[in-house]
């Protein structure tokens, strides 16, 4: 028998994701055998690995790619640069939870564990380069996701959401696995950089079972993004989580969902006509930029507001991955077009840069929408009252009304995420929508542009809506303010806030380093 | 003419018609030749052994649940030892160590849960 060797150097890139499950462990082991009934200690000890786990994967960013355990993982800047990102996404929802979760007596070390462990799945999800380490990946970020949508057991809400998500899960995660298992058939290879080597002769001897299994990839991702038409689930289990748990989902397992979408498609999209992975990512933006901001519009619950929201977001995402696909020659056949416009890189423009250009646009964009949205899901932890929950009214426009008087430094930092949402400058969301924008007019798909300028300017109404609310109308007289006041509540808002609109201001830091590791990524 | 890729997989094919066709013939031949003589007992619908007593959809204890539950980590952890027992001598202290951190892992799972009094039965 052979004895696989694997150099001591391979556990490096892991650190930041064994970190995650260190802590874990240890939350759960303080939690049974601290018989103390303060459990004060169990946010700051979660922000304690996850600002570890950060740290450390931004010391790592700037090594040059690497693929370790034989291929099926890879360290690069692109998987440090999303842990990162999930790392802050966790680190903001850490924060928000321990308030939210003491005023409802539920303050427990699982919550922080299941936290973490999703969390070190997205940061391996981030650096998988083989389609079964990427599904176990998918499943342990997943499985962590569902137990925490139904934590807090009280009402038919929370169970609908935990069912709803775990039936559907399971059933995209089967989809994608049918898929890579028919990628696999057509390539005899699960590991990324051997499929990259047979996809040109795979497709030419059987292109049916490779575009089916790329399809099949591309709808299982398309549910964990929350992309058109795969987004029925998000209203109903974005609502029915508890609000930290929703602020995690919504940033940190989208981040992670996008790495690996983009790290699969980037492979198969080298191998097939430019045009299929094009047409396919720009069809899903369209759909899922105009159908998500459509149905956020009515809404009146701004939980299924900023739930819709993020499906409007995932759309304009998906602009800056269909950027990725174009080339510096036009698509064989009739010509692509999109409102007339053909898919053509700018001239003076190499396909490297006008990728890089995309993936730095694509990694600032999901930063953005991570500080903007795990703040503003903050707010509303902050606002909801758990009695109202069975009414389905802790969420209302109305909770919102004459906020700026009561509470004006909740109100400001909601005014700022919502619009930063709206990407209005001098905000992060404009920096963002910009890059992203810019990259899709650069690449020529200006359709997509187009569209993405026009349902953001639809989205303002319903952003705008609730600054309206609380700056604009009167406080109801019976209402009462909840005293869910908490360090760490406060202190999220305040960064969450501070971070948006700095890095609105002077993105530049950021934008320098994301484009120096996108570079050093595609560059090889 | 080349041979289909699914050409190695032909015994299994007909392994799969044998089963079905076995399978069918047991059942006929046994309601052809076979003697009936049912009784009131006999007519009681089959549930192991015991008597069927009301609904089918009754609830269960959600104990049953957590020791499954328990089962199914213990067999898994089960399947991974055996195999590396076997090549212990090869692995030497490289597998040594993965296998004593799967352990660890799983150790920490079970400390978890027992000190949670999910092994008590009588609660």
């Amino acid at each position: 028998m052979r004895v696989p060797s694997i150099p001591a150097a391979d556990f490096l890139p892991l650190v930041p994701a064994i970190i995650l499950l260190v802590g874990a462990c240890v939350l759960l082991m303080t939690e049974v055998f601290l018989r103390s009934p303060s459990r004060g200690y169990q946010a700051p000890l979660s922000l304690f690995f996850t600002g570890l786990a950060g740290a450390v994967s931004l010391s790592s960013a700037f090594e040059p790619a690497r693929p370790v355990f034989q291929g099926f993982a890879a360290q690069d800047p692109f998987s440090s640069a999303v842990t990162l990102v999930v790392c802050v996404a966790l680190g903001l929802a850490v924060l928000t939870s321990s308030g939210f979760l003491r005023s409802r007596n539920a303050e427990r070390g699982e919550f922080y564990a299941l936290m973490l462990f999703a969390a070190s799945g997205m940061s391996l999800l981030a650096m998988s380069t083989e389609l079964i380490t990427l599904f176990i990946n998918i499943e342990v970020l997943s499985v962590g996701t569902y137990a925490l949508t139904s934590y807090l057991r009280r009402g038919t809400r929370p169970a609908e959401a935990g069912f709803k998500y775990f039936i559907l899960g399971a059933f995209s995660s089967a989809i994608l696995l049918y898929g890579a298992a028919l990628l696999y058939g057509a390539t005899g290879s699960t590991k990324l950089s051997e499929m990259a080597v047979v996809l040109p002769a795979a497709l030419a001897a059987q292109p049916a079972l490779v575009y089916a299994g790329a399809l099949l990839v591309a709808g299982g991702f398309a549910f964990k993004v929350a992309a058109v038409p795969f987004h029925m689930w998000t209203p109903d289990v974005y609502e029915g989580a508890p609000t930290p748990v929703t602020a995690l989902m919504s940033a940190g397992v989208k981040a992670a969902a996008f790495a690996a979408m983009i790290r699969v498609f980037l492979v198969l999209g080298k191998g097939m006509d430019p045009s299929v992975p094009l047409a396919l990512f720009s069809g899903l933006a369209y759909l899922t930029m105009i159908v998500g901001n459509l149905l956020a519009l009515p809404q009146r619950n701004v939980k299924r507001m900023l739930a819709y929201s993020s499906i409007g977001h995932a759309g304009y995402l998906l602009v800056g991955v269909a950027a990725l696909f174009v080339t510096a020659e036009a698509p064989a056949g009739d010509g692509f077009r999109f409102f007339g416009a053909t898919p053509l890189l700018a001239p003076g423009l190499s396909e490297v840069a006008a990728r890089a250009d995309a993936l730095k646009g694509l990694l600032f964009y999901l930063l953005a929408y991570t500080v903007t949205t795990v703040g503003s899901f903050g707010v509303l932890a902050a606002l909801e009252r758990s009695e109202d929950e069975p009414k389905g009214t802790a969420w209302d426009l109305d909770r919102f009304a004459g906020l700026a008087q009561r509470r004006p430094g909740w109100a400001f930092a909601m005014a700022v995420f919502m619009l930063s949402l709206g990407g209005v400058p001098p905000t992060v969301g404009f920096m963002g929508k910009l890059l992203i924008f810019r990259s899709a007019v650069d690449t020529g798909l200006v359709g997509l542009a187009v569209v993405g300028v026009l349902t953001s300017a639809a989205a303002i109404y319903y952003y705008l809506r609730v600054v309206v609310a609380m700056y604009m109308r009167p406080a109801p007289e019976d209402e009462r303010i909840p005293v869910t006041l908490s360090w760490g509540t406060e202190l999220a808002l305040a960064l969450s806030a501070l971070a948006v609109v700095v890095l609105g201001i002077l993105p530049g830091t950021v934008t320098d380093w994301l484009q120096q590791a996108s570079t050093l990524w595609l560059g090889q | 003419m080349e041979p289909s890729p699914l050409a190695p997989y032909l015994p299994l094919a007909v392994a799969l018609l044998l089963a079905g066709v076995l399978a069918v013939a047991v059942m006929l031949l046994a309601s052809v030749l076979g003697p009936r003589r049912p009784s009131a007992v006999k007519s009681l619908a089959f549930e192991a052994g015991n008597e069927p007593v009301g609904s089918a959809r009754q609830r269960f204890a959600v104990k049953f649940y957590v020791v499954a539950l328990l089962f199914i980590v213990f067999d898994v952890e089960a399947v991974f030892l055996y195999p590396w027992a076997v090549n212990f001598q090869q692995l030497g202290w490289f597998g040594y160590a993965e296998m004593a951190v799967f352990a660890a892992t799983l150790v920490v799972g079970l400390i978890y849960v027992w000190k949670k009094g999910a092994l008590e039965w009588e609660h």
